[in-house]
């Protein structure tokens, strides 16, 4: 009962003072989300992803001119580093020696998304270029398109979309569920889910953190009932900090997650059997 | 401005804030999110962008940096495979020369072992010759010592059986007033140094 009247006591006071431009106010999806041109079609979300292809480029050049005799160290230290993970942690664990091949694309996929994922938590920049759906939707798209292209160049056009369908292994009887369900599942559900849980995983992050921010700042700069809503501020600010540091998981994890799910669905057109 | 708490039995049920003219803060904000754009629809630009930025990254991995540096990779991984097997090699080679030597030693050390031990006999043999040997001289001396001793005590002994005699009879004399017969006295005295020796 008393914290219900204290909560009620705290909203009256912050609402009223967000209709006035002070307390706790959210604002509008959009102007969080859509970004203004800074030249003329170039906004930050644009600039992110220039920005981390060019980062992942100069990390890259960097390292390939090193001497490569040497024990490697730095750059290259850490971009050999990246490269045996893709090819140990998702290559091998996936495809297996054959899919060695596939290193390049999936080692730019996996750093060009780390690289768009982490200014999400980067100061006066915070904003992750996969929070919006360009990046993963042709990301996914990429990825369709790749995976059935190497299947029905590994299989044909027929083997492969009788291997989709009717998946060797599965008894007859069962085709009746099975193949509608994979007709569905590889053509419109594989690309649709890895646009939208790399999406909507950042997008959902950048919300939080947001929401964290803008809560901390209302009460920490309360005009009224300071000397209680200023320790409460705290709260939400030790949260905000958390999520920040959960946020640098997150965006490891997502692009992961994204590069995995496509060596699996390269693999899988690759080797229907498996 | 008015602030509209709802609670239901003391648990809050429902803020809403409405401003003096009657309109909701949030259908206020409701209606302008409505009126804007998709927030999840992609802008063409940063899909155009950011699917050039990223084939243009994955054509330079592609083709230039990633082979470059895989090949750097490879090369010094098939240095250290190759120095690793260089090292095993040389290890097998130590061990071997080890294993030869080990045998050598055990071979040497068997034949120094044989000759000690025959030389041990060789020594044992003349130590146990020398030992007889000496032995057998120290056996000739003692014979030899022991003869001449018999001879001298033989040799006292005539004298003290004499001596013994003449005192017996003079004694004999003193007391009888003439001479005994001297064949009965030596006869006497021997009898009596036999007697005293065996007693």
């Amino acid at each position: 009962m008393f914290s219900t009247q204290l909560a009620i006591q705290v909203v009256e006071k912050l609402v009223p003072a967000a209709g006035e431009g002070r307390g706790f106010s959210f604002p509008p999806i959009n102007t969080i989300l859509r970004w203004k041109d800074v030249v003329p079609g170039i906004n930050k979300v644009v600039i992110i992803a220039i920005l981390s292809a060019l980062i992942g480029t100069v990390l890259f050049l960097v390292a390939s001119m090193k001497d490569a005799r040497k024990a490697p160290k730095g750059a290259r230290n850490l971009a050999e580093i990246i490269v045996e993970f893709i090819e140990k942690n998702i290559i091998m664990e996936t495809m297996g020696k054959s899919g060695m091949g596939w290193t390049p694309f999936l080692l730019t996929m996996f750093v060009f998304i780390y690289l768009c994922n982490l200014p999400g938590i980067i100061p006066f920049i915070q904003m992750p270029a996969t929070a919006r759906m360009g990046i993963p939707a042709f990301m996914a798209l990429l990825v369709w398109v790749v995976f059935n292209a190497t299947g029905i160049k590994h299989q044909g056009l027929f083997g492969y979309f009788k291997n989709v369908l009717f998946p060797p292994g599965v008894p007859k009887a069962l085709y009746i569920l099975v193949t509608p369900i994979e007709l569905i599942s590889t053509l419109v559900v594989r690309p649709f889910s890895l646009a939208v849980r790399l999406f909507a995983n950042m997008l959902a992050g950048h919300l939080l953190l947001v929401i964290f921010a803008l809560l901390s700042q209302s009460l920490i700069q309360a005009e009224t009932m300071r000397v209680f809503l200023i320790p409460i501020g705290v709260l939400p600010f030790g949260l905000l900090i958390f999520l920040t540091a959960f946020e640098i998981l997150v965006a490891f994890l997502q692009a992961y997650i994204f590069t995995v799910l496509t060596a699996v669905y390269i693999g899988g057109a690759t080797h229907p059997e498996h | 401005m008015r602030v509209h708490v709802t609670t239901l039995q003391g648990d809050l049920v429902e803020v809403r804030v409405s401003s003096e003219e009657g309109t909701t803060s949030g259908e206020a904000t409701t209606a302008a999110e409505t009126t804007g754009p998709n927030p999840i629809s992609p802008e063409g630009k940063e899909l155009i962008w950011g699917a050039g930025s990223f084939l243009v990254f994955l054509v330079i991995m592609r083709v230039f940096l990633f082979p470059k540096l895989k090949k750097g990779m490879d090369a010094r991984y098939n240095g250290i495979r190759e120095d690793f097997e260089q090292a095993d090699a040389t290890r097998t080679a130590a061990k071997t020369d080890v294993s030869k030597y080990e045998a050598a030693l055990a071979e040497v050390r068997a034949e120094a072992a044989a000759r000690v031990d025959k030389a041990r006999q060789t020594l044992d043999q003349e130590r146990s010759a020398k030992i007889a040997e000496a032995n057998a001289r120290i056996a000739s001396k003692r014979a030899a010592a022991d003869a001449e001793i018999s001879a001298a005590r033989l040799a006292v002994r005539d004298q003290v059986a004499a001596a013994v005699a003449s005192v017996t009879e003079r004694t004999t004399q003193l007391a009888v007033g003439k001479s005994p017969d001297a064949g009965v006295v030596q006869k006497a005295v021997q009898q009596v140094m036999q007697t005293g020796a065996r007693s």
